[in-house]
């Protein structure tokens, strides 16, 4: 990748918008916002990775749209969630495609794991006016797998220790990651 | 020494009875094999025994050491040094193979593990089952293939060094030459390991000729019909399961 980005909100409301004009990743890690994320891929050919990572405790939204506004473009957009509490958290996950942008590759997918009884919601929308499009979406809402929490606790893992692993997984969800950006959402992710 | 006595188990909130009375000794240092027919119950012994959330006992008892481990979470009788290396192992994203088997380690030993040292131990232990280094960085089974995902199981069984050890459906998935590299990383186990005892369960005697059994058990109906060597599992795979009665064995093994 050309560029790497890391944007972090704390207990704020923010807004962002972006030209991507060439192969961009960005990293955004997210407490306790509301955030809303205007993406524009205007430069043909180029490739857009976004990762959202997010922990809530009150009521928030997060929303992005991603509009391909040239030919040969693709998104990946990966927001995943913790909900802690028992809050509301929603977001809205639009990628957009108009008829004039071909052979695009427009796909997103949504986690929100709920740790109580925390009311979720995720809008994955796909606005696709082209043919030869590839594209796909995913929503999750509900807790760590049950089979993922008996399988590391068969190896002596308490359920405790294993569902910390889980977690750091799921926020921490790529290999190319600088952790040494991270360290203030890592300390987050160990108060849960 | 696994001792499970008159034991009755279905899947959880269900009437109907997996297992029925089912009775089984294994002493320290003895290789029992368990084969059967498709939905007999193989595999839900082995997760009544580990502790499975989808499975619950209805009478009975199952006993390690002489003591009953009903009570116990998995990760107690982790702990206590049972270990099932699945049918299926599970997969599961952005956790990384080194920290879940560091992990696994240090909650065995209750000791914290050395880095350098483990890094170096997992390296070792990887090269044993075949398995490419780089696999230790990358997420837990993900991407794994089937053989991959079972050298895997056995790479964490000589790292946490359980006494008992429960086989389910091994050698599924594995070819000829994988399975004969797990074999072997087993037998070494044991040889090393004097007091661990094995419980295989399988379909087919072919892990038989790489693994020789003490006792080899037929379970159908919901529990052990027929007790043997391990000619049995070749008259099985002779006559077939319905052919039982007639192939000779003790009724019952306890």
């Amino acid at each position: 990748m050309n560029k790497v980005l890391y944007v972090f909100d704390q207990n704020d409301e923010k807004e962002y918008h972006y030209n991507i004009t060439e192969d961009t990743i960005i990293y955004h890690y997210s407490l306790n916002s509301d955030c809303k994320v205007d993406v524009h891929l205007v430069t043909e050919g180029v490739t857009f990775y976004y990762y959202y990572n997010n922990i809530n405790y009150d009521d928030h939204t997060f929303s992005i749209d991603v509009h391909h506004r040239k030919g040969n473009t693709h998104s990946e957009v990966v927001n995943h969630g913790v909900n802690v509490g028992e809050a509301k958290l929603t977001y809205y996950v639009n990628g957009m495609v108009p008829k004039e942008c071909s052979k695009c590759i427009c796909n997103q997918d949504n986690q929100i794991i709920n740790m109580k009884d925390g009311k979720s919601t995720i809008w994955p929308n796909l606005w696709i006016d082209n043919y030869d499009v590839d594209s796909n979406h995913s929503a999750l809402i509900g807790k760590f797998s049950e089979e993922k929490l008996f399988y590391m606790m068969s190896r002596g893992i308490s359920r405790e220790n294993a569902s910390r692993l889980l977690l750091n997984g799921f926020l921490i969800n790529s290999d190319s990651i600088d952790l040494n950006q991270i360290d203030w959402f890592m300390k987050e992710i160990e108060k849960i | 020494m696994l001792e499970i006595k008159n034991l009755t188990g279905s899947i959880i909130n269900n009437d109907y009875a997996i297992l029925e009375n089912l009775s089984l000794t294994i002493p320290n240092g003895e290789v029992h094999v368990i084969m059967g027919p498709n939905g007999t119950g193989k595999s839900t012994l082995a997760k009544l025994i580990m502790g499975h959330y989808m499975y619950e006992v209805n009478s009975g008892d199952i006993l390690l050491d002489g003591e009953s481990i009903l009570h116990l979470s998995v990760d107690e009788r982790a702990k206590k040094g049972i270990f099932l290396c699945m049918q299926d192992p599970t997969v599961i994203e952005g956790v990384s193979n080194s920290e879940f088997l560091r992990t696994a380690r240090s909650s065995i030993t209750s000791e914290k593990v050395n880095l350098y040292s483990f890094i170096k131990d997992m390296e070792s232990g990887m090269k044993e089952v075949g398995l490419d280094s780089n696999m230790l960085h990358r997420s837990l089974n993900q991407g794994f293939s089937g053989g991959e995902k079972k050298k895997n199981e056995i790479l964490q069984m000589k790292v946490l060094k359980p006494k008992m050890i429960i086989l389910d459906e091994l050698d599924s998935g594995l070819d000829v030459d994988s399975l004969k590299i797990v074999c072997d990383n087993i037998n070494q186990y044991m040889m090393d390991n004097k007091d661990a005892s094995l419980l295989i369960i399988t379909h087919y005697p072919r892990i038989l000729e790489y693994i020789k059994p003490d006792y080899v058990h037929i379970l159908k109906d919901g529990h052990i019909q027929k007790t043997g060597d391990i000619q049995l599992a070749f008259d099985i795979e002779k006559s077939g399961y319905s052919g039982i009665n007639d192939i000779a064995g003790d009724e019952s093994h306890e």
